[in-house]
């Protein structure tokens, strides 16, 4: 009883709160940290294997030979829309205007620009599917067809998606198309069906000047790791926070 | 007693309404969603079934080994068989079916090497390029330059 009575009213506010403060700390700070630790290490740290993929602009002399391919592995429809991977070209005047063009993705060869002597510069950006972290496209999908695997590929699964073409909207890239066979959202699978026995992807696998490539993150002695760590690279549109997981090296400012 | 009475109606209802609902759900949802996520976890396992269309430039060596050496000493090593002969796995299974590497006739020679080395100012400066309209514009190319032994 003589502790009681000694306790007084300011007293016991002041152990309250701090028990009250301790217990808080005690209860969530473990899994805050956790959480913390999750959203800044990279999923291919936790995962494995984990699929990442590079272009290098420097190299790419638009020869589409990787559309070309694309179409035939994945028996994409040969007309002008459907694209599971496609080259633009872009052409930057003296007067700051940009030309962007891919015809039939770049598998119709490209024309000469017009006024060349205005051009400052010109290069090939072959696009694909950037297979992002944080997928806009995943997040939109209103039945969980679309979704990213263990492994790190965005996928679609057909017998699941009831075709509404929301992630074709919500995609901010333009890599998704309606399959008109399917009638379902189509994109880039990047080749499951042959990284998945240890073959490459059918545009790697045909790139004549190794532009593009292709590996697994989550060893770090592949060549993707190793160029994923030394070289100067950026992603599409870093501004959305989307975490692609395809790599430019050598991209311009003005690329979208 | 009465109020007991109605309140009985109300859980059978619900009851019925619960029952109707959890049978109706594990009737439309896969057996595989939600397994590995928000996801139907078969559908990868399909994905990885696909048929593919490209064997790959391992196949290739065993029946043109003395090609693949040729190519490998030459500028065009960087570059597998079916980037330019074309999908092959029906021909890696059976060299006899209808898959047919792809070889450009003479005529068609300039346009396909061309897909490459046709000179624009989009290509890096230093990649070989030419001028398909000044550079001997009758010729086919192999006339001058072996594709697995380029110079």
């Amino acid at each position: 009883m003589t502790i009681m009575k000694n306790f007084s009213r300011k007293q016991f506010l002041k152990t309250a709160v701090g028990a009250a403060m301790v217990l808080v700390s005690k209860a969530f700070s473990t899994p805050v940290q956790a959480a913390e630790k999750f959203f800044r290490e990279p999923a291919w740290k936790r995962k494995k294997p984990y699929w990442g993929y590079a272009i290098d602009i420097n190299k790419c002399i638009g020869c589409a030979r990787c559309v070309d391919a694309c179409k035939t592995e994945n028996e994409v429809p040969r007309e002008a829309f459907y694209f599971r991977t496609w080259v633009e070209r872009y052409i930057l005047r003296r007067s700051g205007e940009v030309n962007v063009d891919s015809p039939n993705g770049g598998l119709d060869g490209y024309l000469p620009p017009a006024d060349p002597e205005t051009v400052t510069k010109s290069f090939f950006v072959p696009k694909i599917c950037n297979h992002c972290e944080h997928a806009p496209c995943v997040q939109v999908c209103p039945v969980g067809a679309t979704f990213l695997s263990e492994d790190g590929v965005v996928l679609v699964d057909k017998k699941y998606c009831i075709g509404c073409r929301y992630c074709i909207q919500a995609c901010p890239y333009g890599s998704r198309f309606f399959n008109p066979i399917t009638h379902t959202a189509d994109k880039c699978t990047l080749c499951y069906h042959r990284i998945k026995k240890g073959l490459k992807t059918a545009c790697v696998e045909v790139c004549p000047t190794g532009a593009r490539m292709f590996g697994d993150l989550s060893d770090p002695k592949s060549a993707i790791s190793k160029f994923y760590e030394t070289e100067n690279t950026q992603v599409l549109k870093p501004n959305l926070g989307t975490q692609c997981k395809v790599v430019y090296k050598g991209l311009d400012k003005e690329v979208r | 007693m009465k109020d007991v009475q109605h309140l009985i109606r109300v859980v059978i209802i619900f009851a019925v309404a619960l029952v109707g609902f959890l049978s109706v759900r594990s009737l439309l949802v896969p057996k595989s969603f939600g397994k590995l996520g928000h996801y139907r976890a078969d559908s990868v396992d399909e994905f990885a079934a696909q048929p593919r269309h490209y064997a790959g430039a391992e196949a290739c060596k065993k029946c043109h080994a003395q090609q693949v050496a040729d190519k490998a000493k030459s500028s065009h090593r960087g570059i597998n068989c079916e980037s330019c002969h074309g999908a092959l796995l029906g021909h890696v299974e059976n060299p006899k079916s209808d898959n047919k590497p792809r070889r450009p006739k003479e005529t068609e020679m300039r346009a396909f090497c061309g897909h490459c080395h046709e000179r624009t100012i989009s290509k890096p400066a230093k990649y070989p390029q030419i001028n398909l309209k000044e550079h001997n514009p009758d010729a086919p190319c192999n006339m001058c330059h072996q594709p697995h032994q380029p110079k």
